[in-house]
């Protein structure tokens, strides 16, 4: 609708400190982890 | 000794195929139909479209695998169904015609005990004039589409190379259509290659969708929790529409692709056009082309496919208002009622309605994503189906039958948002369950503690470990049955 740009334009913006942290590899390495762990307990919820 | 024949070699077929020769006995048989003679993982044909893979790296030839494991291949398109035979013939048979150039136009009858119906859709691109490759817009729904679309994309970064602008278009090409989730995938991996090429500032980068708004990817949107407060998948998306600088239309329905040009219809009914010098524009979906017949020959095909070309299963198919849908109108086994020893898996089931809110147009256009049900919900559908017909095999009548509705399972979705092992990224995405189930959650339909989505680096990592994780599982590796669906 016409309202998807404007609400685009007024959509918040990540801070510098968040996008650094979306490309660190340490902090990846253990979202990687984590994201790896929310998706084996859908799998798991999914085999019961 | 039983007979099952499953139709159509994709992610449910397959699965259901595999899964087939390691639950039934030596003595059964598994037989696939499938018009391809190759295996496409088509997540990750968003990347053979940008350039960053190649049809090999997506896709590898299904005979040998079936020879390997035992299933009677027939590289051949089914055309009909006789869930009841004929007279004289009362086993139950398809007709199937042969696409293997070894025997093409070769008609062929194969009989069944069993059948899966895993045909996956038509790309209709027939639905818009103008729409796909034999039209003005490119596909990435193949590998052979998506190859073309990276040649197309390429040459048009080399135009900005040389100081042209260029307006790139990706998005849905029909108010219908469903895979949202794969235009956005796409647009800002083309985003993310004209980024790195440095000519980020020639390119107008526009997404079309048939979505009302931003982050419905055809599951009416998700709400999830983060650092303490309710989110939603639409405020994320237009964060990251913005932070990437990609214009949006959203509630479109795209009436005509001419060259250069594509036309299309927004739900406040106004008529728009938006010149292009590339677009990537994915067709609406329906049903095979494939027909049905009772005993005595008479065409029952009404009776068992939707309107849509899908096939009609165990749901609730009864038209009734938005706010009167429930999760059990999603169906369970995936069984056609009249026949049960017939099964529509994945995208070849037809969904009872949709699961984002239908809208129209004032002049009545509906402009509403067909529900998804591609990826994880397709796997688990085929393994159900081969769980189930193992079962009914083996105990007959008394077989306890297993379900998976869509409205009590979850789901797994990686969006890239751009390739490489250091500057990749892409949104992870869980839902649970994936139909919305008001009852069972009141407010937003869903676990929050299942549902959540997260932007980063780490999310490219899981879709490049999913690419090579679901290639071999379906090249059938030693242990590739415990990778999950």
């Amino acid at each position: 609708m016409d309202d998807t740009e404007a609400n685009v334009a007024r959509a918040p913006l990540p801070t510098a400190k968040t996008l650094r942290a979306r490309k660190n590899l340490l902090i990846q390495f253990g979202r990687f982890l984590a994201i790896n762990t929310k998706m084996l307990k859908i799998i798991r919820k999914e085999r019961r | 000794m039983a007979r099952v024949v499953v139709l159509g070699g994709g992610i449910a077929g397959h699965t259901a195929a595999l899964h087939l020769t390691r639950m039934l006995k030596r003595s059964d048989e598994v037989v696939v139909v499938t018009p391809n003679s190759n295996w496409n993982w088509i997540p990750s044909n968003i990347w053979v479209g940008v350039g960053k893979m190649k049809t090999d790296q997506v896709t590898f030839k299904l005979g040998p695998i079936y020879k390997r494991k035992g299933i009677e291949f027939h590289q051949a398109l089914a055309t009909a169904i006789h869930p009841e035979g004929r007279p004289g013939r009362p086993r139950p048979f398809v007709e199937i015609t042969y696409t293997d150039p070894i025997r093409t136009g070769e008609q062929v009858e194969l009989d069944y005990d069993y059948l899966v119906n895993a045909t996956g859709p038509k790309l209709n691109f027939g639905a818009t004039p103008g729409l796909g490759p034999d039209g003005h817009s490119y596909s990435v729904c193949t590998a052979a589409h998506a190859v073309e679309a990276s040649a197309a994309l390429q040459a048009s970064i080399n135009r900005m190379r040389r100081g042209e602008r260029q307006v790139l278009v990706v998005g849905m090409g029909h108010g219908t259509c469903t895979c949202e989730g794969a235009a956005f995938e796409y647009a800002f991996n083309v985003e993310h290659e004209v980024h790195q090429a440095g000519v980020r500032d020639l390119a107008e980068i526009v997404y079309l969708t048939n979505e009302y708004e931003l982050g419905d990817f055809g599951v009416g949107g998700l709400t999830f929790t983060q650092q303490g407060f309710q989110t939603t998948s639409k405020l994320w998306t237009e964060s990251l529409f913005r932070e990437r600088g990609i214009r949006a239309i959203s509630g479109a329905h795209v009436t005509r692709v001419e060259e250069g040009v594509v036309r299309y219809e927004q739900l406040d009914g106004s008529n728009n056009s938006l010149a292009f010098d590339f677009a990537m524009l994915l067709p609406p979906f329906r049903g095979v082309d494939l027909q049905a017949f009772d005993a005595e020959g008479a065409d029952i095909s009404a009776e068992l496919f939707a309107p849509s070309g899908f096939m009609k299963v165990d749901a609730d198919y009864s038209s009734k208002p938005f706010e009167e849908w429930r999760a059990e109108d999603w169906p369970s086994t995936y069984q056609v009622p009249r026949f049960p020893n017939i099964f529509a898996v994945g995208i070849a089931f037809a969904p009872p309605h949709q699961i984002s809110r239908p809208r129209k147009s004032p002049s009545g256009t509906v402009i509403a994503p067909s529900p998804p049900r591609t990826g994880m919900p397709s796997g688990i559908m085929g393994k159900l189906a081969a769980t189930n017909i193992a079962e009914m095999i083996e105990h007959g009548a008394s077989a306890q039958v297993h379900s998976a509705s869509m409205a009590d399972m979850g789901a797994a979705c990686v969006a890239s948002a751009g390739s490489g092992l250091r500057h990749g990224s892409a949104a992870s995405m869980t839902m649970y369950p994936v139909v919305p189930d008001l009852v069972k959650y009141p407010g937003t339909g869903r676990s929050l503690k299942d549902t959540f989505g997260e932007i980063g680096l780490s999310g490219h990592w899981i879709k490049l470990l999913l690419h090579y994780m679901f290639i071999y599982k379906a090249k059938a590796r030693p242990g590739w049955h415990l990778i999950p669906e």
